[in-house]
């Protein structure tokens, strides 16, 4: 191995009763890329991330943090370790104004730092409005802007785009970018919307019931026989 | 009609409503108030008749113990608060309420069944450290005070903030860095404290003390008062405590009926002020 891993999967199992939601599934997240997670609904990915983001325990396997095993660790001691993540049904607090959310996420004080953060999301205008009273594409970026708060080094995205016009969902390619280039951070998203995956990504990961079928980058994915075969089908852009 | 000893049961109740609101302002319905209020009362009533070394030279019982009671009482309902919320904590919900209840419910038992507590009858001729209600109402007034001072300081920082997140929503709370279980055991354990502290000076007020006064009736009574006030900011309670308390003297004539009237409020609250009578915001003129 030329260079560590940032987060390791290895062998990662989830068995929920009679389902194997995961099904020794192995990946390496490497620092400062966009690695996106694709596959067809009940693929896996949301257990993934929350096998990550310590929510979940894998049956089996182990998960890997900068070389030091973290599976069934505490979500908020994952949190302060550099992981973390929105979530596919948003859950801000929606009573708190925004400028509360993301202050939470800090854990201190920090009007000025949250007003930033706001800004970064196009918000700023709305900090002391709740959070719940928020349109729905303003509480997607609300809830990137409360993971930032956390002081992420790894950023998990389930979903971001996910209700979102054409429009927003180019601005959401663009602040994934910035936010990238910006925090020095690494990306992992799960997302349905392809050519969005296909421009962002720098390499792609493909689950099917609980099996990870395909990775490699954008091209190479999109020519997976078996990736055609489970997820996009024939004569997909 | 406001006579100053309905003053002093008024703050008593504003104060109780702070214990409630304490836990539910991090989501956790907790009826255990009575059962750290009996605490502290009992601390006050057992020292100040059984330990003629408090009770000083003068013909007041000494302000110097009351506060030695105060202190013990602290120690002792935050050390029962820290061990029982552990576990209790765990709890969610209904469930939460209902294992506090039966706290509220053994602690009552233990009252009434130990001689050494004064059984069924009571502690009796508990000293007074005020030769009339104006000093009850001055110590109470002081005691609400702090405790205003203190939530309003809490919800301006991270611990307080970390209390509403987790109302709205622990899971998400969890995975932003918050150690909830943490959170939701000081928010038990500034509740215990506050009600101990009541208790105390209830116990010195009311002149005597039994197992009355840890009771189902009580726990739902102090429930009444934030439901009625509201439970996002910390005078909600204080609100509610006070026009709680003082409703039924007002409307003497209906006597026992007050009962229902408390479970009106429960009932009807929630249907018609949502939020109680000061919901989120009211008092935070920045909101656009």
């Amino acid at each position: 191995m030329t260079t560590a891993a940032l987060l390791e999967l290895d062998q990662v199992s989830r068995r929920f009763g009679g389902l194997q939601a995961l099904d020794g599934v192995s990946l390496e997240v490497q620092q400062g890329e966009i690695l996106g997670l694709i596959g067809p609904n009940g693929a896996g990915k949301t257990t993934l991330f929350n096998v990550i983001t310590g929510l979940t325990a894998p049956s089996s396997g182990s998960v890997r943090w900068r070389g030091k095993a973290i599976e069934g660790q505490r979500p908020d001691l994952l949190c302060r370790l550099g992981l973390a993540r929105t979530f596919q049904n948003l859950r801000l607090f929606r009573q708190l104004s925004c400028l509360d959310n993301l202050q939470v996420a800090m854990g201190r004080n920090d009007r000025r730092g949250a007003l930033e953060l706001l800004a970064l999301v196009q918000l700023q205008g709305r900090a002391e409005a709740a959070a719940g009273s928020l349109a729905y594409g303003d509480q997607r970026r609300l809830e990137i802007a409360r993971a930032l708060a956390t002081g992420p080094q790894l950023l998990l995205l389930d979903e971001p785009a996910a209700g979102l016009n054409p429009v927003e969902k180019q601005a959401l390619r663009e602040l994934v970018q910035l936010l990238r280039d910006q925090f020095q951070l690494t990306v992992l998203i799960i997302e349905h919307h392809v050519p969005l995956m296909m421009q962002l990504c720098d390499r792609l990961a493909v689950l099917n019931f609980g099996r990870r079928i395909a990775l490699g980058s954008p091209e190479q994915v999109r020519r997976d026989p078996l990736v055609i075969e489970a997820y996009l089908g024939k004569g997909a852009p | 009609m406001l006579d100053v000893s309905l003053l002093v049961q008024m703050l008593l109740g504003a104060l109780l409503a702070l214990a409630v609101y304490l836990p539910l302002r991090a989501g956790q319905l907790s009826l255990a108030t009575p059962g750290f209020y009996a605490v502290g009362g009992t601390v006050a009533a057992l020292l100040s008749t059984r330990a003629p070394a408090l009770a000083g030279d003068g013909e007041l019982y000494p302000l110097s113990s009351v506060l030695l009671e105060l202190l013990l009482a602290l120690l002792l309902a935050g050390a029962l608060a820290l061990v029982i919320g552990g576990p209790v904590l765990r709890l969610q919900g209904i469930y939460l309420a209902i294992a506090t209840i039966a706290l509220v419910e053994i602690l009552r038992v233990l009252l009434l069944n130990s001689s050494w507590f004064g059984g069924a009858v009571g502690i009796f001729a508990i000293p007074q450290p005020f030769d009339g209600p104006e000093g009850y109402l001055g110590a109470y007034g002081l005691l609400l005070a702090l405790v205003c001072w203190g939530c309003h300081w809490l919800e301006q920082q991270p611990l307080g903030r970390a209390m509403a997140a987790i109302r709205d929503d622990e899971l998400a709370a969890r995975c932003m860095g918050v150690d909830t279980d943490r959170v939701k055991l000081l928010a038990f354990l500034f509740s215990a404290l506050v009600a101990a502290a009541a208790g105390v000076l209830a116990a010195h007020y009311f002149n005597s003390w039994n197992a009355r006064q840890a009771s189902f009736d009580a726990s739902i009574t102090s429930l009444a008062f934030v439901v009625l006030g509201g439970s996002r900011t910390w005078l909600g309670p204080v609100l509610g405590g006070l026009l709680l308390t003082a409703l039924p003297e007002l409307l003497r004539p209906v006597g026992d009926l007050r009962l229902i009237v408390f479970g009106l409020v429960i009932l009807l609250g929630p249907v018609l002020i949502p939020q109680g009578l000061i919901p989120r915001g009211l008092i935070n003129p920045k909101r656009p």
